[in-house]
C-alpha cells in the first residue's frame, strides 16, 4: 500500500485557454507530513488546492488522494479531507453552533456525533463563549477559528489549509501554528503560504511554487543546503575598521562588505573548511578587542532560500527565452 | 439526512429569515386586503382572485427574480468552495439549491393566496367554481415555479448575480409582454393571466392544459440542462 496520501501528476490548468494558472506541477505529500506549499501571491497555489479538492478539473494531469483519483464527484474522498479556505466566508445569520452542525450534516455524521463533535471544537478553537453570537459580526481571526473548527469537524484524514494565517494578529498566528503542530502529530498536513517563517516553523517538507510551476520540492533542510553559500554575517561592537584592515590579510577570506557600523558580509575562501574561517574570523574579532554581537549564516533563513530559488527560476526562464 | 436536505434547510432557513421576506409578505398581504375590501360588493371572487394572482406575475416575480437568479452565483468563491469541499456532490448542491428556492416560491405564494382567497370567500358570494378556483392556484403556483427554475438555471450559467438577474427580467417580461405578439402565447405568463377568470368560474379549456404542459416542460429542461451544465463547469 503507498504512503503518499497526496501525488499530484503533471497537474496543469489553464482557464479559458488563456490563463496557465498551473504547469505541468508534480508533487507528493506522504501520510502523517507537514507540507509547506509556498510561492509569492498568484503563483497558483490556491488553484492546485482547488484541484486537489476536486473543485475544477484539471486540463491535463492528474490528482491522486489516498490512491485514487480525485474528481468533482469523489465526494467520498472528501469525507476523509479538512479544508480551510483563505478568507473564509461563511453565511452571517448562522451562529457557530448552528454552521457546524450543518457542516456535520453536509460530512453525513449523526446526531449525537455531531453534538459531541461540535462542542469539542468550538472549545478547542476558543468561540465557546461566541458559541451562539451571530457570525456575521465576527473579527478575521474569530473566522479562521471557526473555519479551522469546520475544517476538523469530519476528524479528517488529510488537512488542506490555504494561508491559514493570512489575516490574523500575532497571538491568533502563534496559536494557529501550534494547533497545526498538534494536529501534524496526528494527520497529514498541506498547508500553503507565502508567510516563510510559518513554513519553516511548522512543515517537515516544501514544495515552491512560481508562476505555476514547482521550483523546489524536498524537506526544509534540503532547500536550505541547496542555497547554502560559504559566507557569515557578523555583529560587533567597537571599532569596525580595524576588523576590516585585518581581514584584508586573511588568506581564507575572499571578499567583504560592511552592512552598517556594525554589520559585515564575509565571504570565505572556498578552499577553506567553514568551520575553520569562522573560527579564524572569531580569532580575529578578539585579537582586535572589538565585542562580539552575533553570528549568522547570511543563508540560514528559509527567505533566502525562497527568493534565491525565484531568481533562480527567472533567470533560467529568461535564458529559455534568449 | 444527507447533504441534499442540509444544503435545502439552511437555505430556507436563511431565506425565510431575511428583511426582504418579512417586507415582501407584509406587503403583499396588505395589497390583498385592500383590494378585497376595495372590490367588496362591486367585484365577484373570479375577478378578485385573478386580479390578486396576477400580482405574482407582474409585480412580485421581481422578487422571485432576485431570489432565485443569485442562488448559485452570489455563492460562488470561498462560500461554494466551503461547502463543495465537504462531502457534498454537484449534484446534491444544485439540486438542493433548486428545491429550496422552489420551496421558497410556493410557501410564499400559498401564504399570501391563502389570506386573497379566504377574504374573499369570506366576503363575496358565488361566481366561482371550487375546483375552478383550485386549478387557478395550481396554474399561476407552475407558473411561478418555471420562473424560479429559469432564475436558478440562469444563476448556474452566468458567471455573476447581476448578469443572471438581468438576464431572467428580460426574459420574463419578454415572454409576458412579446410572446403573445409572437403567437407564442402557450409559453407566456401574460396569456396565462387570461385564462384565470374563466377557469375560476370553472370553465376548463384545452388551451389551461397545454399552458400547463408547457410551462412543466422549462421547469423540467431547465433544471436538467443546468443541472447537467453545473455538472461539468469549473466552480
Amino acid at each position: 500500500m503507498t504512503n503518499q496520501v497526496i501525488e499530484a501528476e503533471n497537474l496543469t490548468k489553464i482557464f479559458d485557454e488563456k490563463l496557465v494558472a498551473v504547469n505541468n506541477l508534480s508533487f507528493s505529500v506522504e501520510k502523517r507530513a507537514i507540507y509547506g506549499f509556498l510561492g509569492p501571491n498568484g503563483a497558483g497555489k490556491t488553484t492546485t488546492i482547488r484541484l486537489l479538492l476536486g473543485l475544477i478539473r484539471p486540463t491535463a494531469g492528474d490528482v491522486r488522494i489516498f490512491g485514487e483519483r480525485m474528481t468533482p464527484s469523489s465526494s467520498a474522498l472528501r469525507m476523509r479531507m479538512g479544508y480551510l479556505p483563505t478568507n473564509p466566508k461563511f453565511p452571517p445569520k448562522m451562529t457557530p453552533i448552528t454552521y457546524l452542525d450543518f457542516v456535520g450534516r453536509l460530512f453525513r455524521l449523526g446526531s449525537e456525533e455531531r453534538k459531541n463533535r461540535l462542542s469539542e471544537l468550538i472549545r478547542a478553537v476558543g468561540l465557546l463563549g461566541d458559541s451562539a453570537r451571530e457570525i456575521g459580526g465576527f473579527s478575521t481571526g474569530m473566522l479562521t477559528r471557526l473555519g479551522l473548527a469546520a475544517a476538523l469537524m469530519n476528524d479528517p484524514e488529510l488537512l488542506v489549509l490555504d494561508e491559514p494565517t493570512s489575516g490574523l494578529d500575532p497571538s491568533g498566528r502563534k496559536s494557529t501554528l501550534e494547533l497545526i503542530e498538534e494536529l501534524g502529530k496526528e494527520k497529514t498536513i498541506f498547508v500553503s503560504s507565502h508567510i516563510l517563517g510559518d513554513i519553516d516553523r511548522v512543515c517537515t517538507s516544501v514544495g515552491v511554487i512560481s508562476q505555476g510551476k514547482s521550483i523546489f520540492s524536498g524537506t526544509i533542510k534540503e532547500i536550505k543546503k541547496s542555497i547554502r553559500s560559504h559566507s557569515v554575517r557578523i555583529e560587533v561592537e567597537g571599532e569596525m575598521e580595524k576588523l576590516c584592515t585585518a581581514l584584508k590579510g586573511a588568506k581564507w577570506v575572499k571578499g567583504f562588505e560592511k552592512r552598517s557600523d556594525f554589520a559585515l558580509d564575509i565571504e570565505f575562501d572556498p578552499s577553506t573548511a567553514m568551520a575553520d574561517a569562522v573560527k579564524e574570523t572569531l580569532g580575529l574579532v578578539s585579537a582586535q578587542g572589538l565585542d562580539l554581537i552575533s553570528v549568522s549564516s547570511s543563508s540560514s533563513s528559509i527567505e533566502d532560500a525562497f527568493v534565491k530559488l525565484l531568481r533562480d527560476e527567472e533567470s533560467r526562464g529568461f535564458l529559455r527565452a534568449t | 439526512m444527507g447533504p441534499f436536505w442540509a444544503i435545502v434547510q439552511a437555505d430556507l432557513k436563511g431565506l425565510f429569515r431575511s428583511r426582504i421576506t418579512y417586507g415582501w409578505l407584509l406587503a403583499a398581504v396588505f395589497i390583498q386586503v385592500i383590494r378585497t375590501l376595495g372590490s367588496h360588493g362591486t367585484g365577484t371572487v373570479s375577478d378578485i382572485v385573478s386580479s390578486g394572482l396576477s400580482d405574482f406575475v407582474y409585480i412580485w416575480a421581481l422578487v422571485l427574480i432576485g431570489l432565485s437568479a443569485s442562488s448559485v452565483s452570489s455563492e460562488s468563491g470561498e462560500l461554494a468552495d466551503s461547502i463543495m469541499s465537504k462531502s457534498v456532490t454537484r449534484l446534491d448542491y444544485v439540486l438542493a439549491k433548486f428545491a429550496s428556492r422552489i420551496a421558497y416560491s410556493l410557501v410564499t405564494f400559498s401564504l399570501v393566496t391563502a389570506v386573497l382567497v379566504g377574504l374573499c370567500l369570506k366576503l363575496e358570494v358565488g361566481s366561482y367554481d371550487a375546483a375552478g378556483l383550485i386549478a387557478a392556484i395550481l396554474l399561476v403556483a407552475l407558473a411561478l415555479v418555471t420562473l424560479t427554475t429559469l432564475g436558478v438555471g440562469l444563476s448556474v450559467a452566468m458567471p455573476s448575480s447581476v448578469t443572471a438577474i438581468v438576464a431572467l427580467l428580460v426574459l420574463w417580461y419578454t415572454m409576458t409582454v412579446l410572446f403573445p405578439v409572437a403567437e407564442l402565447g402557450l409559453l407566456s405568463p401574460g396569456n396565462l393571466l387570461s385564462l384565470l377568470p374563466g377557469l375560476v368560474k370553472g370553465t376548463f379549456s384545452w388551451d389551461v392544459s397545454e399552458t400547463a404542459a408547457a410551462f412543466a416542460a422549462v421547469s423540467v429542461a431547465s433544471t436538467a440542462l443546468s443541472s447537467a451544465y453545473f455538472y461539468t463547469k469549473d466552480i
